[in-house]
């Protein structure tokens, strides 16, 4: 049998990506089709009072302009579910006021602009650190009391820590603050020996996918409510649908076209703007995000601030680790990643005592969303960081720290649960002899190599699947899960492999809710983990079937048979044989005798399957202009089993590309009046090919016990640490630690200054 | 990203633009590097868009009364005209080759920039350091406009609405010069947070100009040295590198734009 895990493959795609022939959502035809153009809050916090709308309705070819009140929504709260439009008040400049409907793009944009909304502007609370404390000015003041939905718990499976008894003075503002603690944190500083603190500050960052958010809606003749859109999730998005509308999950049908990107900035957004003007209106309706709308009205990764401060003995065992870490959820009163940040922050490390506290607090920014590795990169940073600290500190190697202290299977975590099988080891190890780590004592002036490391610990959601055999032995794998990262590709090779097929014989289709079997959502790096699982039954069930069959024609019992390449043969005897093509036919047609070759599977996970990755960086500080260039990146991850090492590759050297952007480049900033500063390309530095250098990516292999051939979820892992391997390659380079992201040549620059003036040390 | 409503006419000639130019908010439109960015936005709204990009006005080359460059040359051919391959017009293609990316460097132009006056964009400090003078027409004859004098403000230029720049005339300094242009870029725009442009003649004197650290891109004065001169500037901060920074990083790129541009002399000399 040829070998199929494991094998480099393209992805199955490709060619239709390549070639243009792809038809994302914003490409479909609709008969009928109406244009939306959104007018977007000018204001940070304002109440509105008054949407003129005459001069866009005198447009020709404008259809209406819908303000809140004419959506017909079922639920009241202040999710951007539940409230697509804002009624009374603003709470972020680029929130959503009004929909223009038009005939034409042009008509509706014409008409967005002769919108006028009169505001009575509010204080905008921007400052994430002043909202919190007693007094402070509230950044929403119409109170909203029904909860959102259930978006972080897609995201990663972590606790929420215990219930702080001693009460905090806080504003109203804090909308969580979430606390766990273990042993006496004060008592392990006082026994370490070197105890290293600092605030790490790094900003909101935008997703960037190539697509701009996308949705269709329309109303079948029978009344069910269809949403055409790019997303992570259909039955998420469909569920958050029929919260917003009071409609019966079967009334809709949400279909996910291919991913344009997403990294996290895709579930469930902009579907209730156009799903509530089809139904206002019952025509359909299609809203393509410009660049500049994706940019002020979508939802970033949170800006945050982490207080923290690590200890450590002389001989490098860690002690004490104490958080205080504010996330800035802007308009979010759903969710935020307090709660996954500050247990993350421990990195994959024991610790003898800790204290971590996880704060979110409202502000007037924009909303919060998910972006690749939530809550992980920002951690990361702070606590990376202070461990080369640490290293300075106790005149210790940075990568044996790590090690020293890496946790391994049963070490207990910080949820006090014992960590299942987990690489941080081995994926330190696989750097310590490289070649880059050990010349890093030997490199020009300005030059250095920083490491760090980092994991993410996946997620589970039940999920199902169907396997399914044509007549002419190919087969068909079912799932609606979003072909996230190339999750389909995966699937391709898991049920080739678990059936006895070549895999360029496996097609995989996305399915829609109204046709698919479950799945979550594309998120949480749980796709390959929880929907492979059980694409591996399914195939399963299917070779049974086959088996079942060939057992009849070849009269020999199922378990004397195996199934090589499409061939199903007697064990030892290969001539006594038959297609798959053969059973097949002989079961898809009239008369046929034996029952379809399908399979459907399920699975549950339970276990965790963590993905560690590391990186070594190497970069070149130019003194004088503070810009930072990158000489060459590494990074090593475990990722259980590399069923398409191809695909695992890109994963890391996006993840990685994406962490130097958040190392380097990208910032959402706003002005004190709560106005965003850098919403273009023009503003927004990316991580754009020709400064991203050579990623080295080394994988390393400890497969996850229950999943499929030992695979697990890698997507967000590597995103998680490249930015604190370049702040301590900067620090290694030029001596100064930047303890701000993005590491812009203006900060380096300022702290190359005050490190250089005597009486003001770094 | 849809422009308002515009019209537009493509002349074939000088004399039908500048007549088309003549209706209210008519713009001319060249390569389109800027000026469909910011209609796209709607930051710009002409009524009347005269596209001139068939006039035959590109090219360079060396002649009477100097290097003549056409206004609807574009940045890829500046960096590999063959009449600036000397050291001494070397800055001219560093300056070419470092603006936005292939696709853009295909499309836009050099009048087209000049006449755009972006206080950040790159070719404006190496005219100056030159001391490149702009031939114009409109529908009232000819003039010729020193670069000097072409700057008046951010996007704003000495030129009227219906002058076209006609061609870009840069004298040839003597042999034995080196020039460079050294810029620190905007991560994201990639515009200049503090472009410096060099010239060094054989006689030790030097010009040197300065682009994205003030309202315009402006020349250092000739009779003094250029890090007092610039001492004296005023410069432009913003969030993203605050005034101190770029003052610091236009000494930074001066000095390294005339090392460099003295190297090149150096080598240019038997």
């Amino acid at each position: 049998m040829t070998d199929v895990i494991g094998v480099r493959r393209p992805r199955i795609d490709a060619p239709d990506k390549v070639t243009g022939a792809t038809r994302y959502a914003a490409d479909g035809y609709v008969h009928g089709l109406l244009h939306a153009r959104l007018v977007l809050s000018t204001e940070a916090h304002a109440l509105i009072r008054d949407i003129g709308r005459d001069a866009a309705l005198a447009v020709p070819g404008v259809v209406a302009v819908l303000g809140a009140g004419d959506l017909p929504m079922r639920t009241t709260g202040t999710d951007r579910t539940a409230e697509p439009l804002a009624r009374e008040e603003v709470v972020f400049a680029g929130q959503p006021v009004a929909i223009v409907v038009a005939e034409t793009e042009a008509a509706a944009e014409d008409g967005a602009e002769a919108v006028f909304v009169a505001y009575e502007p509010l204080e905008a609370v921007v400052d994430v650190e002043g909202a919190m404390k007693p007094g402070a000015p509230f950044a929403r003041l119409v109170e909203e009391t029904e909860e959102g939905g259930d978006l972080e718990s897609i995201h990663a499976g972590v606790d929420r820590g215990q219930e702080d008894a001693e009460q905090e003075q806080l504003s109203g503002n804090v909308l969580d603050h979430v606390h766990r603690r273990s042993g006496e944190v004060a008592a392990a500083f006082e026994a370490s020996d070197a105890v290293v603190s600092g605030t790490f500050r790094t900003p909101w960052v935008y997703q960037a996918y190539i697509e701009p958010q996308v949705a269709t809606a329309w109303l079948e003749p029978g009344g069910t409510l269809v949403v055409s859109t790019s997303t992570q999730g259909s039955f998420v998005t469909r569920s958050e649908l029929a919260r917003a509308f009071g409609l019966p999950l079967e009334r809709i049908r949400v279909v996910a076209e291919p991913l344009g990107g997403a990294f996290g900035g895709k579930f469930a957004l902009i579907e209730p703007l156009v799903a509530g003007a089809a139904l206002a209106l019952r025509r359909p309706v299609r809203l393509v995000l410009t660049r500049s709308e994706d940019f002020q009205a979508t939802n970033p990764a949170s800006a945050q601030v982490t207080h923290l401060r690590v200890g450590a003995r002389k001989d490098g065992t860690l002690t004490g680790i104490e958080a205080r870490m504010i996330v800035d959820r802007g308009s979010n009163a759903g969710w935020g990643v307090e709660g996954i940040t500050s247990a993350l922050v421990t990195g994959p490390y024991r610790w003898e005592a800790h204290d971590l506290r996880g704060y979110g607090v409202q502000t007037n920014r924009v909303t919060f969303g998910a972006y690749r590795a939530p809550g992980a990169p920002t951690a990361a940073f702070a606590l990376e960081s202070l461990l080369d600290e640490l290293t300075q500190a106790l005149d210790l190697d940075p990568l044996e720290l790590r090690l020293k202290n890496a946790v391994v299977e049963g070490d207990i975590g910080i949820s006090g649960n014992p960590y299942p099988t987990i690489g941080a080891v081995e994926v330190l190890e696989r750097l310590r002899d490289h070649p880059l780590w050990q010349a890093r004592g030997s490199l020009p002036e300005n030059e250095g190599v920083g490491i760090a490391a980092g994991y993410w610990p996946g997620g589970n959601e039940p999920a199902a699947a169907v396997c399914r055999v044509n007549s002419d032995g190919s087969m068909t794998v079912v799932t609606s899960a979003v072909d996230m990262s190339g999750v389909d590709t995966g699937f391709a090779v898991i049920a080739a492999a678990a059936f006895g097929l070549s895999p360029d014989n496996v097609r995989v289709v996305s399915a829609d809710t109204a046709t698919g079997p479950y799945a979550g959502a594309s998120g949480g790096s749980k796709v390959t983990y929880t929907v492979g699982k059980a694409v591996l039954r399914a195939a399963e069930a299917a070779r049974e079937k086959l088996l079942a069959a060939a057992s009849q024609e070849l009269e020999i019992a199922p378990d004397d048979l195996e199934v090589v390449d499409g061939v199903v043969r007697a064990v030892g005897a290969p001539d006594r044989s038959i297609t798959v093509e053969d059973i097949a036919s002989k079961a898809l047609r009239f008369g046929g005798r034996y029952e379809p070759i399908e399979g459907h599977g399920g699975s549950a996970q339970t276990s965790g399957a963590p993905s560690v990755a590391a990186h070594l960086s190497h970069v070149r500080v130019d003194r004088e202009t503070g810009e930072v260039e990158l000489v060459r990146h590494v990074i090593a991850q475990d990722v259980g089993r590399a069923l398409n090492p191809a695909l695992v590759e890109g994963q890391m050297r996006g993840g990685s590309a994406q962490g130097i952007g958040w190392a380097l480049f990208e910032e959402l900033a706003h002005d004190e009046h709560g106005h965003l500063l850098t919403g273009s390309f023009l503003e927004y530095a990316i991580p754009v090919a020709e400064r991203v250098p050579e990623i080295e990516t080394l994988i390393v292999e400890v497969p996850a016990p229950d999943g499929p051939f030992g695979a697990k979820g890698i997507g967000e892992a590597p995103v998680v640490a490249a930015a604190p391997a370049i702040a301590n390659a900067v620090a290694a380079a030029v001596g100064v630690r930047v303890r701000e992201l993005p590491m812009t040549a203006p900060r380096v620059w300022a702290a190359l200054q005050t490190a250089s003036t005597p009486d003001t040390p770094a | 990203m849809i422009p308002a409503p515009v019209r537009y006419v493509r002349v074939s000639s000088l004399e039908e633009a500048l007549d088309a130019l003549g209706a209210e908010d008519a713009k001319a439109l060249a390569g389109g590097q800027s000026l469909l960015s910011v209609m796209k936005l709607r930051i710009s709204r002409p009524t009347l868009l005269v596209d001139i990009g068939r006039l035959e006005l590109a090219g360079v080359e060396i002649g009477d009364g100097g290097l003549r460059i056409g206004p609807l040359t574009t940045w890829d051919e500046l960096e590999h005209a063959d009449a600036l391959g000397t050291p001494a017009f070397a800055a001219f293609g560093e300056c070419a080759a470092g603006i936005g990316d292939l696709q853009v460097r295909n499309r836009g132009t050099v009048g087209g920039s000049v006449a755009h006056a972006d206080p950040a964009s790159d070719l404006p400090a190496v005219l100056l350091a030159f001391g490149a003078q702009l031939a114009v027409r409109s529908p009232d004859g000819w003039r010729t406009v020193e670069t000097a004098d072409l700057f008046r403000g951010p996007f704003t230029t000495a030129l009227s609405s219906q002058e076209l720049i006609t061609e870009v005339i840069v004298p040839v300094p003597p042999s034995g010069s080196g020039s460079a242009y050294v810029s620190v870029e905007h991560p994201a725009s990639g515009f200049a947070l503090a472009g410096a442009a060099a010239l060094v003649r054989p006689d030790g004197s030097q010009s040197v100009a300065l682009t994205g650290v003030g309202s315009t891109p402006f020349p250092l004065p000739a009779d003094r040295d250029p890090a007092e001169a610039l001492a004296d500037a005023e410069i432009y901060g913003d969030r993203f590198a605050p005034a101190e920074y770029r003052r610091h990083l236009a000494e930074v790129v001066v000095r390294r734009a005339l090392e460099r541009a003295g190297q090149r002399a150096e080598e240019d000399r038997p």
